[in-house]
């Protein structure tokens, strides 16, 4: 799996110092503004021609307007954030659930042979499983309840949150455990003053490939069994063909998506600001 | 009571292609009290002999005891200073310092003054709220032999500690080395390249030769030590002294030796009185 | 990789612990699925009965290979899509500035929105066949095939580059000799996780609205409340899923025999 890869690769700029230094930048960043300007003028105009109904492309203005009527007015049984609330309290849940076990897993698979060998085949076949192969069960265990969107997000976060944790405690330098070793460190010891801060970086990528997934796993769950959320919002956008409301739903989502590993970075920037600057 | 005693100490290594002999059998006695130096060259089996005493490695065959004990893993008995300092960075100095006495079970309480007063001891009064990468070399091995001494421990294992540091800084840790150990005797094993080093720190000092690991020679100067009060006199004047040089000398001769005539070290896996 | 725990190498190997675990996991669910409503946990005689019953006379419109055969070609196809168009865009702002330039910013706006989130409007747009299908897995693979394109590209060793340089290499040499080799390894990764992404999507489009393949079977098992025939379609989805990545990896290995790559 090539999760925490992802997770570091962005697309930020390779720097590369060749040719003069002013000119390319600017006109670098007159190609991107160009790109998102005709990207942008091409929906408004093909919105705008009538070549397509407007019930498959509405124009951007269309999707703002709708976004902003949804604050006021419900949609499917409530407004744009109520919705966005229920989804946020079903994410929560999921989410924190996934760390609070993942972690706690990978760590010990890291450490402890034995719990390795006996947790790797269950680990291997559950994590093909796509989550949302689970929304059936999720349905019949809990119904309509919280639990089954929490089972669902909990599918989607827990492979990544093991799976880097394991990764980054198994990097941990042996000098130091043998070091701690001699000190008088028990495997406690061990595991939450070594293991643990060791693998910091290996987790904190996997906690924000986590969240991606298990966010998209929950909007994928309220897409079949749901009353609310903004999942439901856009489903039920689909039902009665408001295409406005599916993109608004949709641009919401992407955003609050983006807010969440906002969030996750910052976290990830002040864990062990102190220690980290040099290591 | 805590002399270290390797007693026909074999380590042999799974590799591809069958096993490989790091030490054949080696009986040495280090008594309650002396230090110990080991000079030898790479892969003579110096390290492994340390890790043995440590309880990070296990013999082939043979036994290895601490104070009478035969070792079956590490323990805050026998504290080890590792080359690479193997200081934990996400702790400040004081807490890596403290790290020993906690794994104890010791309070912070309980712990602080004791921790401060090895902070003055090892001269990093004012640097106990870094983390060690703002540290110099030298101050972050001087904070790994303070976690270390701080939990009173019989013996000292100390493989190569002063290797990775600059020459300057390597002379100033020897010193404070002597001045610790001066204080509090203690059972030191001490491994080293350098053969200034060993003369100059060392009760005994051990040759061993490589391939696989045996004991070549074992040289005293605790008795030249005494004599001249080498503790007493800073180090530049002891390494430019006669008996100094001659030491020094014959310790290379033996190395060399032990580099280039492999087969004649099998005679010398003698055990040594003390 | 050093074992990060001398103490507890165990002496029992992997495969007996591991096995054990398994066998004591299957005999705790046969003596405790007695005990549990089997409208709520399946026993293990229900799963056994699904498993043949979608085998032979079939389930939900088709048998397991019909229904399984729908869905891997559709995720196929979909990656296909996906990979055809990520990859030459990736390579293209890997090497051309320009190009990151021009794409780079529409990709950013896209990324952020979960691919599962385009299923309604994939559905508006092409209805519940096919093509809705193979949207919504191109919206999700394209993605990380792009990323990993282009950082293998940036990341090609300069000196390599240079090296080529030297001995007169032109444009089309540059890029099959050098700069596709050099960003394989990576785009392999890329092209992993975009096919496991496909499955995913695959699944949960046909979740949504389908008339055949492996996702119906689950609605049509969840709607007829079977759990038996639920396990069964998880079952051959992770079956799936796992023989597809371990197909990629056959292939990586083929075409990059000079990696020693690790599992």
């Amino acid at each position: 799996m090539t999760m925490d890869m992802l997770a570091k690769s962005d697309l930020r700029p390779v720097r590369r110092r060749r040719g003069p230094a002013v000119g390319p930048g600017a006109r670098l960043t007159l190609l991107s503004a160009a790109s998102i300007a005709f990207a942008l003028g091409l929906w408004f105009a093909l919105a705008a021609s009538g070549l397509l109904p407007k019930m498959l492309l509405p124009s951007p203005w269309d999707v703002a307007q709708a976004l902003v009527k949804n604050i006021g007015v419900p949609f499917a049984g409530a407004t744009l954030q109520q919705h966005l609330l229920a989804s946020l309290g079903r994410f929560s849940a999921g989410f924190a659930l996934a760390v609070a076990v993942g972690v706690p897993v990978g760590l010990m698979m890291g450490w402890f042979a034995p719990f390795r060998h006996a947790f790797a085949p269950f680990f291997e076949t559950f994590r093909f499983i796509a989550p949302l192969a689970w929304v059936p069960f999720a349905a019949l265990w809990f119904g309509t309840g919280i639990g089954g969107p929490i089972l669902i997000v909990f599918s989607g976060a827990f492979a990544a949150c093991v799976i880097n944790t394991y990764r980054g405690a198994r990097m941990t330098d042996e000098r130091l455990i043998e070091a701690c070793r001699t000190l008088g460190a028990g495997n406690w010891r061990l595991i939450v003053d070594v293991l643990l801060p060791s693998a910091l970086p290996s987790i904190m990528a996997g906690i924000r490939v986590a969240a991606a997934l298990g966010w998209q796993s929950l909007i994928g769950a309220e897409l079949i069994v749901a009353s609310s959320g903004v999942g439901y919002l856009i489903v039920q956008g689909q039902g009665s063909v408001e295409t406005p409301i599916v993109m608004a739903g949709m641009a919401t989502i992407g955003f609050v998506g983006l807010l969440i590993d906002l969030g996750l970075r910052q976290i990830d920037a002040r864990i062990g600001r102190g220690w980290r600057a040099g290591a | 009571m805590s002399g270290i005693a390797f007693t026909d100490v074999t380590r042999a290594f799974e590799r591809k292609g069958g096993a490989f002999q790091a030490l054949e059998p080696v009986t040495l006695h280090v008594p309650d009290g002396e230090f110990v130096a080991i000079v030898g060259p790479s892969g003579c089996g110096k390290t492994t002999l340390l890790r043995l005493a440590a309880g990070l490695d296990h013999p082939t065959t043979g036994s290895v005891m601490v104070g009478g004990r035969a070792v079956t893993g590490p323990g805050p008995d026998r504290a080890v200073v590792f080359q690479q300092f193997a200081l934990l960075p996400w702790k400040t100095v004081r807490q890596n310092i403290g790290f020993g006495l906690k794994c104890r079970g010791m309070s912070d309480a309980e712990a602080r003054p004791l921790v401060e007063r090895y902070l003055a001891t090892m001269r990093l009064e004012g640097h106990g709220d870094s983390y060690p990468h703002q540290l110099s070399g030298g101050m972050q091995q001087r904070v790994a032999i303070a976690r270390s001494f701080i939990l009173e421990p019989e013996v000292l294992l100390m493989d190569e500690p002063f290797g990775a540091l600059d020459a300057q800084t390597r002379i100033e840790m020897q010193e404070e080395l002597i001045r610790l150990t001066a204080g509090q005797r203690r059972t030191v094993l001490f491994i080293t390249h350098s053969v200034e080093e060993a003369t100059y720190l060392a009760d005994r000092v051990v040759v061993m030769a490589g391939r696989p690991g045996s004991v070549r020679e074992i040289v005293d100067v605790a008795s030249l030590r005494k004599a001249e009060r080498w503790a007493e006199r800073p180090v530049e004047e002891v390494m430019e002294l006669d008996s100094f040089i001659r030491i020094r000398t014959r310790l290379w001769r033996l190395l060399r030796s032990a580099g280039a005539h492999r087969d004649d070290a099998a005679t010398h896996t003698l055990p040594i009185a003390s | 990789m050093a074992a990060a725990s001398p103490l507890h190498r165990s002496l029992l190997g992997a495969p007996v612990i591991g096995g054990a675990a398994v066998v004591g996991f299957l005999i705790a669910w046969w003596v405790s699925a007695k005990s549990f409503d089997p409208m709520r946990i399946p026993q293990p005689g229900d799963v056994w009965d699904a498993a043949v019953q979608l085998a032979t006379t079939g389930y939900a419109g088709g048998t397991l290979a019909q229904h399984t055969l729908q869905s891997i070609m559709l995720a196929f196809m979909g990656f296909a899509v996906a990979a055809g168009t990520a990859l030459p865009i990736g390579l293209a702002m890997g090497m051309s500035r320009s190009a990151e330039a021009v794409f780079g910013p529409i990709v950013a706006f896209i990324r952020p929105i979960p691919p599962l989130a385009w299923i309604p409007l994939a559905i508006i747009w092409f209805g519940l066949g096919d093509g809705a299908k193979i949207f919504v897995i191109w919206f999700t693979a394209f993605v990380p095939t792009l990323i990993n394109t282009f950082t293998g590209v940036r990341t090609v060793d300069p000196t390599i580059i240079a090296a080529a340089r030297v001995h007169g290499a032109g444009p089309r040499r540059m890029l099959l000799d050098v700069i596709l080799p050099g960003a394989a390894p990576l785009i392999f990764s890329g092209l992993r996780v975009s096919l496991q992404a496909s499955w995913m999507a695959l699944v949960a489009a046909e979740l949504i609205g389908a008339f055949f393949g492996l996702g119906r079977v689950l609605m049509t098992a969840a709607q007829d409340i079977f759990p038996g025939m639920i396990v069964v379609a998880m079952a051959a989805v992770a079956v799936c899923g796992a023989t597809m990545t371990w197909l990629l990896g056959v292939v990586e290995r083929r075409c990059l025999p000079w990696l020693k790559v690790t599992p």
